[in-house]
């Protein structure tokens, strides 16, 4: 269960203060696929980064299955991302000069397993999301739109997270590599038994998710 | 994929740049390893030069430079006296030396001799050069003669009488002598008996117990030796007192060398030698005499020295502003890093392998540059800073102990330390500007490079 409670966010800009986030509340059953909608420049980014311990809120409280992720030190909270947050880019973020499978073998290098391991469940990973044996030997730039989503997508399932936060995921492709995409995070929830949270500015696709919040100035509305 | 594998192949991202920047490192850790050698080969040189030099303390008259053909005042036997009993003055050499004119040769010529002569004839070669101005000069034997040469000219002879004529300070430029043939004579018995040079004998056909005038007087060849340089083997020695008798100069001293107990006691001995003899005398010690002969070594030392400095602080920045590139280059991937669990420490570990990955290679390059360039740059910097010793220049300008060849003849030594140095101070350098990109690294939120997606 995500639970934020009156989390605001203030950035220092120039001479004035920018409020990026404004006393936002809402809760987030484990298991959910949830949406947060809302046009450019109404906080969502910084709402997601708030959630994925990137950063920290100026207000509030945030807490993850019981845990505080807004008291919890620099150094817990990169432990905490490593092993219970996965984050899906709309750039999809990859590393240009690993392939495929060393992209989603990355995460778990962070981890103390076995590299036989790692790679064994990159490979089940990168299968799961419909790459072929082929495509996980090739770089990002070597990879369609779709396919680097998609190994994006493996790479955040890569240490079983709890939450899965995706920033715009089918925000750079095509509608229907887009659907295909859309549904796959769908089906994963269903499939991993995670929390994913998907921030988009298309209203339509909110609407395919179980919950929606939209955001609009920074406030919940 | 751990981090050193990733840092590795992070280091040849850009094939381009990596040569760029493994070329500059090589070239800067390679001059820097080059000076240290030069450094380390002069700086050899310098101490084996004083080392060999030893203890003593030159006296002369004041205002005599012990130039051939200077002030040619002396001191007395009075001023001298109680300098042997001066603290760690463990003895003392007197020296009357004068110059004879060749029979009929050079007397009155330029750069000859007194009105004093002597039967025998140089062995000095005068070599015949131009400068760039185009003028002449003939020099050899520490003598020196602009313009033409005249006609009959032969190079007067030194004569120097000695209360120890085997010591080297007896003979100009301090070379010490080896007797060859014959008994060395006593320095303090007045005897019409005299040492000249193989060379000398070999030149007037004499050998043990011919003889030879000098001063109108017959003298007895008693010994040969031989000395290293032309201006030595010049030289007919006598004993002191058969010097002053036979220039008509009793209790004169043109020079004398004072012996000290032990290097450490030197400055003060020095100090009151010059003391003891107040305006009368000018007190050398070796050490000071070496040093100004040793300044062209002194000077390649300190270029050498900037030098290392220069191109090791040059290295440390092509790293730094390396790390610096890349850190700013690759801003979002850090953020990437953080965002999916990296922590600080592994992406600065990733960082630092890459740079040390760079050095090592260009310090690999760098050590052979080294190795291949030591050798003939620290020659050619000691060649051009300490001059030629076959041109003519002002006679004895240099000290008469060192010997300007010898100075020339510098073998730098590539050993296994100056290697670990080299390569040490590169990784150093190399995990330093690495802290500050690790530092630079620390900094990047990723929530700021996920802002920019």
């Amino acid at each position: 269960m995500i639970q934020i409670k009156n989390v605001s966010r203030t950035f220092q800009s120039g001479d004035g203060v920018v409020t990026a986030v404004r006393n936002v509340s809402f809760n987030v059953p484990t298991g959910t696929f949830a949406s947060i909608v809302g046009t450019s420049g109404s906080g969502k980014t910084t709402l997601l980064s708030l959630l994925g311990t990137l950063d920290k809120p100026t207000e509030g409280s945030i807490e993850i299955d019981g845990v505080d992720i807004t008291k919890l030190s620099d150094h817990k909270l990169v432990a905490y991302r490593r092993k219970q947050i996965g984050f899906v880019f709309q750039g999809y973020n990859l590393i240009p000069n690993l392939t495929a499978l060393e992209n989603v073998v990355l995460p778990l290098s962070f981890e103390a397993i076995p590299t036989a391991a790692r790679k064994q469940r990159a490979k089940e990973l990168l299968t799961q999301v419909g790459l072929t044996e082929a495509q996980m030997g090739r770089k990002p730039a070597r990879l369609s739109g779709g396919q680097q989503q998609r190994v994006a997508i493996a790479r955040a399932l890569a240490n079983k997270p709890s939450l899965i936060l995706a920033d715009e995921p089918t925000g750079n492709l095509d509608t229907a590599t887009g659907k295909k995409i859309f549904d796959l995070l769908h089906l994963l929830t269903r499939t991993e038994d995670t929390t994913i949270l998907v921030v988009t500015h298309d209203l339509p696709i909110a609407g395919k998710t179980d919950k929606a919040f939209r955001l609009q100035d920074g406030e919940l509305l | 994929m751990n981090v050193v594998t990733l840092g590795v192949r992070n280091a040849f991202r850009n094939r381009t740049r990596t040569g760029a920047i493994i070329a500059i490192l090589g070239l800067s850790i390679g001059l820097s390893l080059v000076m240290l050698i030069s450094y380390q080969a002069v700086q050899q040189k310098i101490s084996d030069t004083k080392r060999s030099i030893g203890n003593t303390v030159t006296i002369r008259p004041a205002g005599n430079t012990g130039m051939i053909g200077g002030n040619s005042s002396t001191l007395s036997a009075d001023q001298l006296d109680g300098v042997k009993d001066i603290d760690h003055v463990s003895d003392v050499t007197e020296i009357l030396t004068d110059r004879l004119s060749t029979e009929g040769a050079s007397e009155g010529m330029p750069m000859g001799g007194g009105t004093a002569k002597t039967s025998l004839t140089s062995p000095v070669e005068l070599k015949k050069s131009t400068n760039s101005d185009g003028v002449t000069t003939y020099s050899g034997g520490g003598l020196m003669l602009a313009g033409g040469m005249p006609e009959n000219f032969s190079p007067p002879i030194t004569m120097a009488g000695s209360t120890n004529p085997t010591a080297g300070d007896t003979i100009p430029e301090g070379s010490a002598i080896t007797i060859t043939d014959g008994k060395a004579i006593s320095g303090t018995k007045d005897a019409d008996e005299a040492m000249i040079s193989e060379a000398m004998a070999k030149k007037n056909n004499l050998k043990v117990g011919d003889t030879f005038t000098a001063y109108d007087t017959t003298l007895t060849v008693k010994a040969l030796f031989t000395a290293k340089t032309e201006g030595a083997n010049n030289t007919i020695i006598v004993s002191m007192p058969t010097q002053q008798r036979l220039s008509d100069r009793s209790d004169q001293v043109s020079t004398a060398v004072a012996t000290i107990d032990s290097l450490d006691n030197l400055k003060a001995a020095t100090t009151a030698l010059q003391d003891k003899l107040g305006t009368d005398g000018d007190v050398t010690s070796a050490l000071d005499q070496a040093d100004k002969a040793l300044q062209p070594l002194a000077s390649v030392k300190k270029v050498a020295l900037f030098s290392l400095l220069g191109s090791v602080v040059a290295g440390g920045v092509v790293i730094l502003m390396m790390m610096i590139m890349v850190v700013r280059e690759r801003r979002r991937e850090i953020g990437i890093l953080k965002a999916i669990g990296a922590s600080n420490l592994r992406i600065v570990l990733q960082f630092m392998t890459e740079a040390l990955t760079l050095t090592l290679i260009g310090a690999f390059i760098g050590l052979v540059i080294g190795v291949v360039g030591g050798n003939p740059i620290t020659a050619s910097l000691v060649d051009s800073s300490v001059g030629d010793p076959t041109q003519p220049g002002p006679m004895m300008a240099r000290p008469l102990m060192v010997n300007v060849g010898d100075l020339k003849d510098i073998q730098a030594h590539i050993g296994a330390s100056v290697l670990l140095f080299g390569l040490g101070g590169a990784l150093i350098i190399a995990m330093l500007s690495s802290s500050f990109a690790g530092w630079l690294i620390a900094k990047v939120r990723p929530a700021e490079v996920m802002r920019q997606d």
